[in-house]
């Protein structure tokens, strides 16, 4: 694949202006939401803090703002799938953000998110391969119905997963933006080894790093805003199309094994799919000391919160550190198996 | 270096993915020709779906197994807030 000035330049945009769009935009958008009274109650401080929330609206006209640019820069389609693929869970997000939607409903409408992205290979035949490629092993062979199946499934599962990375000052910006690095930089190589594999999907990955690393500067400790499930499930729900457009879905699934644990846990000690605000106890509970200490109830969802604060317990900024410490570490996997999979020398 | 168990639990699940990921798709999914009776397809399509489960509990036995045995070797210490 050869790179032009025009491609780079493109390629800046699609970055540049979703980041502006929530650098300038989220301090007015606060302002409103806090205006109608969209504020939540920060859980984790003492005395609990009233943080502004959703931001996930802004977030998303941020990346759909970064989409359009590749799509219509790229001339692809690609850009645009991801975009709605993200609307498609950004208004399921929503909804749940202002009516509340059951554990179970979730998933279901995720899956009808999924169903809508596949159902776009009828427009774009080139959406995805159904192939997944290993490190030294090469590509399987390709297994539409298999793989077309396992792509709508990966919605709901991965924009849960981050759903569950939302519990935290910070955990939802550091986690999207991590592993959306570690999602680039497999598309990159991806792009740069493969002949044939087009810039536009490069394109398409930006602007989830641009968003989260512009979120990440109102969300981190301590929280000026909260993205919501508008935003988590938008964020996990791009990262899932992105993968699976970037044919780099085994590195991807490497990068969020924190997410996969943490949903491991979750749903296998509550048994089954619980709105986390119906869940009758919490995994962690505040000390008088204002450290956070693990539940010692014994039917306290198991997290991955939990298993860390069994150490000993931590302020939130120091949890939330150690979270990113498992993330990197998990993207540094996911790194090495891109540069086995796709760097060819000589 | 306290976080060092779960780096080894993340290590376990990571090789458990890309393995089991590898298995499925390039192992039970192809596996067998197309049959021609249909007790042969349904024996065949039973064996993959076997196969199937038994990679997912093996990758749940595996991480209950862990983590057990972390959360075993550190709730004996888990610390209670001062008063």
């Amino acid at each position: 694949m050869a790179i032009g000035l025009a491609d780079v330049g493109l390629l800046l945009l699609s970055l540049a202006v979703p980041f502006l769009i929530t650098l300038v935009g989220m301090p007015p958008f606060l302002r409103y939401l806090t205006r109608i009274g969209k504020v939540s109650t920060d859980a984790h401080k003492s005395p609990p803090a009233r943080v502004p929330e959703p931001a996930g609206p802004l977030l998303f006209v941020a990346a759909l703002a970064g989409e359009l640019i590749a799509a219509a820069g790229f001339d692809s389609w690609i850009p645009l799938a991801i975009a709605v693929g993200a609307a498609a869970a950004f208004v399921i997000g929503l909804v749940d953000d202002l009516y509340v939607l059951g554990g179970k409903t979730k998933p279901l409408l995720l899956a009808l998110a999924g169903v809508l992205f596949v159902g776009l290979v009828a427009i774009v035949p080139d959406l995805y391969q159904p192939i997944l490629t290993f490190p030294i092993l090469g590509d399987t062979a390709p297994h539409f119905i298999i793989y077309t199946l396992l792509a709508v499934v990966a919605f709901p599962v991965v924009s849960n997963a981050y759903n569950m990375m939302d519990a935290f000052n910070g955990e939802i910006s550091w986690f999207t933006l991590l592993t959306s690095l570690a999602l680039l930089l497999a598309v990159s190589l991806h792009a740069a080894y493969a002949s044939g594999f087009s810039v536009a999907r490069v394109g398409a990955t930006l602007p989830l790093v641009a968003v989260a690393a512009a979120f990440l500067i109102f969300n981190r400790y301590p929280s000026r805003a909260f993205d919501g499930d508008s935003g988590s499930l938008m964020f996990g729900a791009m990262f899932a199309g992105l993968a699976i457009t970037g044919g780099v879905e085994v590195a991807a699934m490497i990068a969020i094994v924190p997410a996969i644990l943490n949903s491991f846990y979750t749903l296998s000690s509550v048994r089954g799919f619980v709105e986390r605000r119906r869940m009758s106890s919490r995994p962690t509970y505040i000390g008088e000391d204002g450290l956070l200490y693990p539940s010692t109830e014994a039917n306290a969802p198991n997290t991955l919160i939990r298993l860390i604060l069994l150490s000993g317990p931590l302020g939130e900024r120091d949890l939330v550190r150690d979270i990113v410490y498992l993330t990197l570490v998990a993207c540094l996997f996911s790194a090495v198996i891109s540069v086995l999979t796709w760097v060819h020398l000589g | 270096m306290k976080l060092a168990p779960l780096f080894g639990i993340e290590t376990a699940a990571f090789l458990l993915i890309l393995a089991e990921t590898y298995l499925f798709f390039d192992v039970v999914v192809p596996l067998g020709s197309i049959p021609h009776s249909l007790a042969a397809y349904t024996g065949l399509a039973l064996l993959k779906l076997g196969l199937v489960v038994g990679l997912i509990a093996l990758w749940f036995v595996v991480m209950v197994g862990l983590t057990r045995l972390y959360t075993r070797s550190k709730v004996r210490s888990a610390p209670r807030p001062s008063s």
